[in-house]
């Protein structure tokens, strides 16, 4: 049974996008067949990372939800660019990134249904049997949907206080919306911290299962929102980490 | 997100959209929205306006839940649908006793339109053929053609939760057109079936078909039976607890025309169709359906309504008659969770 994997922040800047592009392409590598929606349509930016140029985008997430194409007409094969070899694929639906676009959809919104009917087209048009929800921070009605449609929902959170309250919050939405899993992340930990103690610490806060934490990396930072980390340093710490979190999707 | 009760209703929402029972009316839609048999019905020049692509269905659970897809916003006139529940309307304004002395409960194998009346006593076979719900009609209680009308409409405002208009070319034409109607009014009138207030009557007839619903009115209008004659959104009475039942049965046994028996046999759900393209159905105490698709078969019936009744009624087990265990669980669908497989 193909399963849907929500990625959310309830702020911006933990990394979320980085985060969906590296663990849909670990997920991948194992052969599986993956997709990646943008839903993060005010502020797009995972196409970068998938190495997806704006001119090579015809369709977009945007004109499937105006009702101007089917969304498997938007979906683009990134395996290649990822460097992705052997049976694995990965598609990625992207948001537009033209001011108009992005000024359209804010000032009229969309039906929310859309936005679901277009997740089971894409499953069954594709055959995935992985689809990756790369969502806007914040709660709003998409991140509802998204939480509530997932099977797993991945929260992620810096360690600063900031970011505890607010995953507080999506916790309590995503349990009011019987969320089937939920899964935690730290990202972006700083280097001097006990990670091990760091992680048992998030558990008890929020009695759910951290799947992984991973270190500010400069590493990262360095290739900044280019290429896929994990694909290029596959020996790399953090590379593991994903693997870890990967691993823990397709088991659970 | 002010209480835990905006969020519980914000929650509600999105769980009816991520549902798998909407998952599931969407293939359902997906599946017969290229299904291009039938014919839109040109009778009268405003019914031949209606595109033969339009298509909505609506399901609302007994405790308010709606499903929808397609066309559920299209407006069209509810034509024979409103039969049954101006019949419900009579019987609360004269009685039970009285009305079946107007109008009997027998299905007919004739077309709706038929001149006939039952040769021992009279009356109309029942109220869903046009005769019967000309006579059904003048029991409508009110003083003057402008109460009786507004009576009428007030009944379908408590039944959908929404205010309604007639498309006035609709009535109009029917108007101008409907001397069959006529005929069979006066040959009731001979018999002393209906009073003398002819015209009036069949104003309010004409006008009761030209009543502006969508496919979501429908289902409310169904999920309202469905409910014990309460709205199961606004929590208003529309039919009198008494006589549920008696709008219901006329439904099951005359409600889709000479084409009833097949009906109850195949779906075995309690349904009226109406020639703008409707079909309201219901599961007593589960949910009501609203069916939008103009093209009709040759019986009068929407071709695309019937199909997704029929596959609605098998695939979880609705027929009334039902004893076996059906492949899908309504409750659970409805409400999603782990064991469904809806990917």
């Amino acid at each position: 049974m193909p399963k849907v994997i929500s990625i959310h922040s309830y702020r911006g800047g933990t990394g979320k996008s980085n985060f969906t592009a590296n663990l849909s392409t670990t997920v991948a590598a194992k052969g599986y067949r993956v997709g990646v929606v943008d839903t993060d349509v005010p502020s797009p930016g995972i196409h970068n990372l998938f190495c997806l140029e704006p001119e090579q985008m015809d369709k977009t997430l945007n004109n499937y939800l105006w009702g101007e194409s089917g969304i498997e007409d938007a979906a683009y094969d990134v395996s290649a660019n990822v460097g992705l070899t052997g049976n694995g694929k990965l598609y990625l639906v992207p948001s537009s990134v033209k001011a108009d676009d992005i000024a359209r959809i804010l000032k009229n919104g969309y039906d929310v249904k859309l936005m679901n009917d277009g997740f089971r087209r894409l499953v069954k048009t594709l055959e995935l049997d992985y689809l990756f929800i790369d969502t806007h921070p914040g709660l709003s009605k998409e991140t509802f949907l998204s939480i509530a449609i997932s099977h797993i929902l991945i929260l992620i959170l810096r360690p600063d206080k900031q970011d505890y309250q607010g995953t507080a919050v999506t916790v309590d939405v995503a349990r009011q919306l019987n969320v089937r899993k939920m899964l935690l992340a730290v990202n972006k930990a700083h280097s001097k911290l006990n990670l091990e103690a760091l992680k048992q610490k998030v558990e008890e806060t929020y009695s759910e299962t951290v799947a992984g934490v991973f270190p500010l990396s400069e590493d990262i930072v360095q290739l900044a929102s280019e290429g896929v980390f994990c694909v290029k340093y596959p020996e790399h710490p953090v590379s593991q980490e994903f693997a870890k979190v990967a691993q823990q999707l397709i088991e659970g | 997100m002010s209480d835990l009760g905006d969020l519980q209703s914000l929650a509600s929402s999105i769980s009816a959209v991520t549902s798998p029972f909407r998952g599931y009316l969407n293939d359902l839609y997906e599946k017969y929205k290229s299904l291009n048999d039938g014919k839109v019905a040109d009778y009268i020049p405003e019914l031949a306006l209606a595109k033969a692509d339009w298509f909505g269905v609506c399901v609302v659970s007994r405790d308010g839940q709606v499903f929808e897809v397609g066309n559920c916003d299209q407006l069209f006139t509810i034509q024979s649908i409103s039969k049954p529940f101006v019949f419900g309307l009579a019987l609360e304004d004269c009685g039970r006793d009285y009305v079946n002395s107007k109008v009997s409960v027998e299905p007919t194998g004739e077309a709706f339109n038929a001149i006939v009346l039952d040769e021992v006593t009279n009356r109309p076979y029942n109220p869903m053929v046009n005769a019967g719900a000309i006579a059904t009609a003048d029991l409508i209680k009110g003083n003057g053609s402008t109460e009786r009308l507004k009576r009428l409409l007030e009944m379908f405002r408590r039944y959908t939760g929404r205010e309604h208009d007639i498309n006035v070319p609709v009535f109009l034409s029917e108007k101008a057109t409907g001397n069959r109607n006529r005929a069979m009014a006066y040959l009731m009138l001979n018999f002393g079936m209906i009073s003398d207030k002819i015209e009036e009557t069949l104003d309010l007839y004409f006008q009761q078909c030209s009543i502006l619903v969508n496919a979501r009115d429908l289902a409310m209008i169904a999920a309202t039976l469905a409910n014990g004659g309460v709205n199961p959104v606004t929590r208003e009475r529309a039919l009198d607890e008494r006589y549920v039942q008696d709008v219901i049965s006329v439904m099951l046994t005359c409600g889709m025309y000479d084409a009833s028996g097949e009906w109850a046999y195949r779906v075995g759900m309690p349904a009226k169709s109406g020639v703008g393209g409707g079909i309201v159905s219901l599961v007593p105490g589960k949910l009501g359906i609203g069916t939008f698709s103009p093209p009709l078969d040759v019986k009068g019936n929407s071709v695309r309504g019937i199909k997704v009744c029929e596959d609605l009624s098998r695939d979880f087990g609705l027929h009334l008659f039902n004893a076996a265990k059906s492949d899908r669980n309504l409750e659970e669908w409805i409400a999603g969770g782990e064991g469904i497989n809806d990917w």
